[in-house]
Order: C-alpha cells, then sequence, then structure tokens
C-alpha cells in the first residue's frame, strides 16, 4: 500500500527572501531537549524557518511555546509552529526508533513576524511567508 | 482503565465525594472566562472573572473554590481554575488597536506572555479539563492540538466545549469530526444554551 508522505509548500510574499532551513531527524536526535529546543528558538530569533523532519512531541510543542513565552520582546512577538503527524511514544515508536527507522511528520516553525499563516490539512502545510 | 478513573470508581462505589481541579484551557478569546462565569453563576450565584474584548484579558489563573454541581444524583465538587489563554506569540501593537497606550499594551504583554508559560504549567496539575474552542473558526489550530496532545499524555480526562453556537458561522461538527476521539459539547456560554449538557459530560469523565 502506498503510503501518503506528508507535504509543505511555501508560498512568499513578492519583493521579499526567506532563509528556510531543513534540519534532518538525525541532526535533531544528537541533541537533548533543551539544546534542541534552545537550537530552534535561536534559529527562529534570526529569522529562519525551520522544517524539522522529526516532529515535535506535544510536550516539546508546549516546552517550545514556554520557552518562546520567555523571549518576546517589542522585535520579537513570537512564532508559528505547525506539526503534521506525530512521533510514536508507545513501544512501535520506540522500536521503530531503536531500528533506524523514521517516524512519518514534520513540524515547521518560523518567527511570527515573517510567517503569516500556516495552512494545514491531515497531509499537506501551506506556508505563507511576508514582512 | 487510567489510574484517576478507577480511583473515581472506587470513590463513587464507597459513596465518597472527591474534590477534583477543572481546568479551562483554550485559544485567547474563545470564551474561557465567560464559560468559567456561566458555570459559577450557575452553582455558586457569583461571577469569577473578567471579561474584555481585548485578548489576553485573563493573565493569571483565577480560582474558584468549591464549586459543587448537581448533576442527576451526583454531585461534582469541583476547583474552577480559568486557565490564560495560550498562544504562540504576543504582539503588544495588537493591544494598541484596541486603544491601549503603548507603555499598557506593552505591560499587558508581558503579564499576558508570563499567564501562558503559567497556564502550560497547571497542565501537570489539573484533574480535569475543558478545552475550549470557538465554533465558528477552524478548531485545527495548533494551539489546540499542543493542549489536547498534553492532556491526552497525562491521561487526564477531556470534555471539548463547542461555544458560541449562538454565532451564525458556528459549525460544530467540524470540531466534532476534528477531535472524533472526544466528547464535544456545543453550548453558548453567553446565552447558557446547553449548559446542562455539559454538566452531564463532566460528571460522565470524573
Amino acid at each position: 500500500m502506498k503510503r501518503l508522505q506528508p507535504r509543505f509548500e511555501v508560498s512568499v510574499l513578492c519583493g521579499m527572501s526567506v532563509k528556510i532551513e531543513f534540519v534532518s531527524q538525525r541532526v535533531l536526535s544528537k541533541k537533548g531537549e533543551e539544546d534542541k529546543l534552545n537550537f530552534i528558538l535561536n534559529s527562529v530569533k534570526k529569522d529562519k524557518i525551520l522544517v524539522l523532519e522529526e516532529p515535535l512531541s506535544g510536550e516539546e510543542e508546549a516546552k517550545l511555546i514556554e520557552k518562546t513565552m520567555g523571549a518576546v520582546s517589542k522585535d520579537f512577538p513570537g512564532i508559528e509552529v505547525c506539526t503534521l503527524g506525530k512521533v510514536a511514544n508507545d513501544v512501535r515508536g520506540v522500536v521503530i526508533k531503536i531500528l533506524g527507522g523514521r517516524s512519518s511528520g514534520l513540524t515547521v516553525v518560523g518567527p511570527s513576524n515573517l510567517v503569516k499563516q500556516i495552512k494545514r490539512d491531515p497531509h499537506k502545510l501551506q506556508l505563507l511567508a511576508g514582512k | 482503565m487510567p489510574f484517576h478513573r478507577i480511583l473515581a470508581w472506587i470513590s463513587s462505589i464507597f459513596g465518597k465525594r472527591k474534590r477534583f481541579s477543572l481546568g479551562l484551557y483554550g485559544n485567547v478569546n474563545v470564551g474561557k472566562s465567560t464559560l468559567a462565569n456561566r458555570i459559577s453563576r450557575d452553582w455558586t450565584g457569583e461571577e469569577m472573572s473578567k471579561i474584555s474584548e481585548v485578548p489576553h484579558e485573563t493573565r493569571t489563573v483565577v480560582r474558584k473554590e468549591r464549586v459543587i454541581v448537581k448533576v442527576k444524583d451526583r454531585e461534582l465538587d469541583m476547583n474552577l481554575l480559568d486557565m490564560p489563554g495560550i498562544a504562540t506569540k504576543v504582539d503588544y501593537r495588537e493591544f494598541v488597536q484596541y486603544g491601549l497606550s503603548q507603555d499598557e499594551a506593552q505591560q499587558r504583554a508581558k503579564e499576558a506572555t508570563k499567564g501562558i508559560v503559567e497556564a502550560i504549567k497547571w497542565l501537570e496539575h489539573v484533574e480535569a479539563a475543558l478545552v475550549v474552542m470557538d465554533s465558528a473558526h477552524d478548531p485545527y489550530t495548533q494551539v489546540n492540538l499542543t493542549i489536547l496532545g498534553n492532556l491526552e499524555a497525562r491521561g487526564i480526562p477531556v470534555v471539548i466545549v463547542a461555544n458560541k453556537i449562538d454565532l451564525k458561522k458556528s459549525r460544530v461538527d467540524r470540531i466534532k469530526e476534528a477531535f472524533p476521539q472526544h466528547s464535544v459539547v456545543g453550548l453558548s456560554a453567553k446565552t447558557g444554551e446547553n449548559m446542562k449538557k455539559l454538566y452531564e459530560a463532566i460528571a460522565a469523565k470524573v
């Protein structure tokens, strides 16, 4: 059976450039949770849009929001984040990880003053970026 | 069967009434405080939260202790917790558009960010939750998914409230389709329509 892979589309308002960084699962899996969230937030604060090959878990998303709130300022109002698919934390998910497999899904995160809107349906993320 | 359900079952057998904390979670401006006031007024005669059109009016957790709700032959003894709305961004400029001065807007933004952190920390401590959504808007937001994901991971009983059914654009079916694994109650906290159904849904969960 053919498995549907999440699709990711970006629309950029004319007259501007956007930096999008794809972060592989290998890079993320080497980092602990704290390091991973700091890496995400620091990148986003530099006006980068990150596409994470491994989706954030619900707990990681909540912690990312907490960290973001601590970093909100006049120049950095926060983030837009969207996850398709989830990391399975059950036995199946753990076995897949041990065997070197990857979970299906992705997380997109960017600064809210750059990412205007993220639309989703079950298999597609659409991101509108612009100042 | 999750541990809290076993406990609830045992206490129901021995006729004990266990007090539990019920947190109201959701995005900003979905009507959490209006609902908290409605529940509080129904059973204590008093309101508990301030309401405003300006986003992030609730910036600290507002508590109302010992709200006793009668559902058929049961009494639910709860501490009601009206949580600040959760958001991924807080832009002070938005408050300026509502007529606040620059200083007031920046102060409000600062308090709002603290309130969001407080609401997230409370996810570990509530014993049941109402996740409130505006039924006139797309329910499939990251904030809703994050709140539900965290409550599910902790095994906390959840009822989704599809609020604002008094609005023409209200679509409770869209919320039911998005979250088929949860109990969804369509109601209007503003008019009080379907509140009885909500109390029954809470009683079925705790």
